[in-house]
């Protein structure tokens, strides 16, 4: 077939280009599958009650997450869309992990030396992050697949950017039934949580999102 | 890809396509098929009749993927993006180790128009390819895009809904893409 054959049979038909639908996709599919991840930590671990959100650090660590995935759903939407600049969502990931990460500091310097090791590691300091990766597994297929409906051209960045909002999720979800208060604590072991996410999404990227 | 005016001669085209004016589309494509027989044939000097292959590969994944392009940004960096990744995709077929330094550059050593025409046949057969996909998807096709009819009547002869020969449409043309892609 000649080129020009090619352009006359993509052009003829074609009609109006409907615009990408890969945020509905997204947001429906974390929707779809939230719910499943808090019965999980529901089952696995029972709910914090609400009341106890001030003392177990709930809010901070919904924020953490909550910031992480905005970032990183962004940064896989621009990712997913070939010359879209993915500075900002990049600075924000970025900026929000130093963040944490001096808080953590932060708040490990107020404590007394001898009471460090049971403010960095709590009672479930080696469980958090493995969970944190088992609950954005289910997830990360569903923003696997949502990115192959876009473009990614930088697959190892888009897997990445995938795994670290399917870990921020899963951050989301495990907090709910997570009474460590520490500060320190959740700057280390949930960021290490979605890091392992993050590492797990750049690892199948390149396979899963070629096009 | 900015200097030469190549942005300013393709947007309006790629606008009035993206609102469905399949003449400005059909346009707009006959100048990207031109832009990128010149950006890969040097790229690919070793390669010289994979040329026009890569051009036909690369035309059905810009048309697959339009819907990526943001309106609010140049589609020629979005172009420009997507013609590299293609290019990247067949070095990483070829098992070639490593990409060219040129990749990174916007500009295209060759004027946009040369060898344009007369290097259009390509060597592997897309036609054929089409007669290889499954019936549904084929013959959806062959009735919207090689007989001219609107999706209505093509939905109406085939006995299904307008969404259903769309999808099909555009599945099928993605499994020619990734045949086209896997042959290599």
């Amino acid at each position: 077939m000649k080129t020009d054959d090619l352009i006359g049979l993509l052009a003829q038909g074609a009609g109006r280009t409907e615009p990408a639908g890969d945020l509905g996709h997204m947001v429906l599919g974390a929707l779809m599958v939230l719910p499943l991840m808090v019965l999980a930590v529901w089952l696995g671990l029972g709910l914090v009650p609400v009341a106890l959100w001030p003392v177990s650090g709930t809010f901070a660590k919904l924020s953490y997450a909550g910031i992480v995935l905005f970032g990183a759903g962004l940064l896989l939407r621009r990712l997913g869309r070939p010359g879209a600049a993915v500075g900002l969502p990049l600075a924000l990931i970025a900026g929000t992990l130093a963040a944490v990460a001096m808080i953590g500091v932060a708040d490990l310097l107020r404590q007394p030396v001898a009471g460090w090791p049971m403010h960095i590691l709590g009672k479930s300091a080696p469980v958090c992050p493995w969970a944190i990766l088992f609950l954005s597994v289910p997830v990360l297929a569903v923003m696997l697949w949502s990115a192959r409906a876009l473009a990614p051209t930088r697959l190892r960045l888009a897997g990445a950017a995938a795994g670290l909002a399917a870990g921020a999720l899963g951050a989301l979800a495990y907090a709910m039934g997570c009474d460590e208060g520490a500060l320190t604590f959740m700057a280390l072991w949930y960021s290490l949580g979605m890091a392992l996410a993050t590492v797990l999404g750049a690892v199948v990227g390149p396979r899963v999102l070629r096009w | 890809m900015a200097e030469d005016g190549f942005e300013a001669r393709l947007a309006p085209l790629w606008h009035a396509g993206r609102d469905g004016d399949e003449a400005a589309y059909r346009a707009a494509l006959s100048l990207i098929a031109l832009r990128l027989r010149a950006y890969f044939r040097p790229r690919m000097a070793g390669l010289p009749d994979d040329v026009e292959d890569l051009v036909q590969e690369t035309l059905l994944a810009i048309h697959l993927k339009r819907a990526t392009h943001d309106p609010a940004l140049p589609v020629s960096n979005w172009l420009h993006a997507v013609a590299r990744y293609r290019l990247t995709d067949v070095y990483r077929r070829r098992g070639r180790r490593g990409v060219p330094d040129t990749l990174d550059g916007m500009e295209i050593e060759a004027p946009p128009d040369s060898g344009g025409v007369e290097a259009s046949s390509a060597r592997r057969d897309l036609g054929r390819l089409l007669g290889t996909l499954p019936d549904g998807q084929r013959q959806a096709i062959e009735l919207v895009k090689v007989e001219g009819y609107s999706t209505e009547e093509a939905a109406a002869r085939m006995g299904i809904t307008v969404t259903t020969l769309k999808v099909r449409v555009h599945r099928g043309l993605q499994r020619l893409m990734q045949d086209v892609g896997s042959q290599q």
